[in-house]
């Protein structure tokens, strides 16, 4: 009895559950066919989703960074900030579209100074941990073991043969084409390791949402627990 | 066998994942060498050591990132270290601020004192730049709208580089833009999704990220060293059983067509 009591609706929190299982019970419903449920929960769910994002956006973006600096602490300044970002509505204008042109100038502008930065802070140490790999046992490296030698080795084969894979300038025959012809395999190999984590991914979803109809709304502990 | 209607295959895999989610079933798993080195760098933190997370995750990827931020907040607890949590995701903001609070209000973990939650910034790459010249004016309030100024946990901290370490549970592709522009000083965790997990491995393979818990799989692993029962065990099993009944279908599937060509060419 008690566990009816909590399981029903009868209040605020339970009636979220229960709205969360009609709508995953709609979602899946497209798994036994096509129906008008199933379009009205998805509708729903894309209109939910962009107003939710609104609420944040405006307490913790426009009321935190623009009208509070404004209006409490006085910087006037800020005012003409939006402003200036709504200029960019001017490209739906024929006669105003020039305006638009401006906000995009400093867009680009800001992502262009910002990807210098990224490139040498995410690309150069990477080059540099390639060009350091060491192949063979020395001084340097004393406690270099044979399975992290060969692991380098393919490393930089795998490395060298997906670059000339890569390489158009020129035709590639004879043994630049094999090299070539190696690296597309290197690559299948990877995109099938990238697909076979994107099967996982994309079961943990659904495990995801039993998971709710079981913990959440049927209020079963999961694993025994 | 070839024309069964696919919903009974549907129907199927609903029971297996039902089955083996309520089934008390904790089967070990060998620990990879991203999620040891995950472990051993949290493990290196002293008490009252600052940590950054960056939770951008919604409803969708739950079963990955929950038991992954579960268990990383709970090993930082363990070590007594401070930690305030940022989301580039406005429904992360929430969900992971009411994750957050009921594992520390379990283990006595003070709000305010020994953690926060920054709220939601919609730009990272922005918002990093801001944090490293000035983390209280860039941030300003946290999710309660205290003053971060205010708040014991980030007392005297000026920049991001007064942190030990960023810690990025995510299903999208942040993680380039943290080590793009966060500071030198401070090493960077990593929780993705198993989908975004294979592009990752060129980060750890050149240090710019220390450690990485991969999806619910990684999620059980770092559970089993930290000895605790989280929900990474029974996702990381339902979701091995669900891949060999699918396994399983393939094989069948295959069978049934090549024993149909069989018949056909013996019929020719």
């Amino acid at each position: 009895m008690d566990w009816l009591q909590a399981f029903l609706p009868l209040n605020l929190e339970r009636l979220s559950v229960w709205i969360g299982v009609l709508c995953t019970l709609a979602i899946y419903s497209l798994l036994y066919r096509e129906n008008p449920i199933y379009r009205f929960f998805e509708h729903m769910y894309i209109g939910l989703a962009a107003g939710y994002s609104l609420g944040p956006l405006g307490v913790d973006i426009l009321y935190r960074y623009w009208i509070e600096p404004i209006w409490i602490q006085g910087y006037w300044a800020w005012a003409f900030v939006v402003p200036y970002g709504m200029y960019l509505y001017f490209i739906f204008s024929e006669r105003y579209g020039w305006i638009s042109r401006i906000v995009i100038g400093t867009l680009i502008g800001a992502s262009a100074g910002l990807f210098f930065q990224e490139f040498s802070s995410r690309y150069l140490p990477q080059l540099n941990s390639t060009l350091q790999k060491p192949l063979w046992v020395s001084d340097a490296n004393p406690d270099l073991t044979y399975g992290m030698i060969i692991n380098n080795i393919l490393f930089v084969i795998i490395l060298l043969s997906v670059l000339t894979y890569f390489t158009f300038s020129y035709e590639q025959r004879g043994p630049v084409k094999r090299v070539a012809i190696w690296g597309r395999w290197f690559l299948m190999i990877g995109l099938g390791a990238i697909f076979g984590n994107t099967v996982m991914a994309r079961m943990a979803l659904l495990i995801g949402r039993i998971y709710y109809l079981l913990n959440d709304w049927l209020m079963i502990r999961v694993g025994g627990g | 066998m070839l024309s069964v209607d696919r919903r009974w295959l549907y129907l199927i895999l609903f029971v297996n994942i039902v089955i083996f989610l309520l089934a008390p079933l904790r089967m070990p798993a060998s620990i990879s060498p991203p999620v040891q080195k995950f472990y051993d760098e949290i493990e290196k933190l002293q008490p009252g050591d600052l940590v950054m997370i960056s939770s951008n995750w919604s409803a969708s990827t739950l079963a990955e990132n929950q038991p992954q931020l579960e268990a990383v907040i709970t090993h930082l607890m363990r070590k007594q270290a401070r930690f305030t949590i940022i989301s580039i995701e406005a429904q992360s903001r929430d969900i992971s601020y009411r994750l957050a609070e009921r594992i520390t209000k379990e283990k006595g973990y003070q709000y305010g004192e020994q953690w926060a939650h920054f709220g939601f910034v919609p730009n990272l790459a922005v918002a990093i730049k801001g944090m490293v010249t000035d983390l209280p004016n860039t941030i300003k309030q946290d999710v309660r709208g205290i003053e971060v100024t205010k708040l014991p946990v980030v007392q005297g901290v000026k920049s991001l580089s007064d942190y030990k370490m960023i810690i990025d549970v995510t299903p999208s592709g942040t993680v380039p833009v943290w080590i793009s522009y966060s500071p030198k000083n401070v090493k960077i965790l990593y929780c993705p999704t198993s989908v975004m997990a294979a592009e990752a491995y060129t980060y750890l393979d050149s240090g710019q990220i220390k450690g990485m818990i991969t999806g619910a799989k990684g999620a059980q692993e770092y559970e089993q060293l930290l000895g605790i029962k989280g929900l990474g065990a029974p996702f990381a099993n339902t979701i091995s059983f669900s891949h060999l009944l699918i396994i399983f279908f393939i094989l069948l599937g295959n069978f049934a067509m090549l024993m149909n060509r069989l018949q056909a060419r013996r019929e020719a």
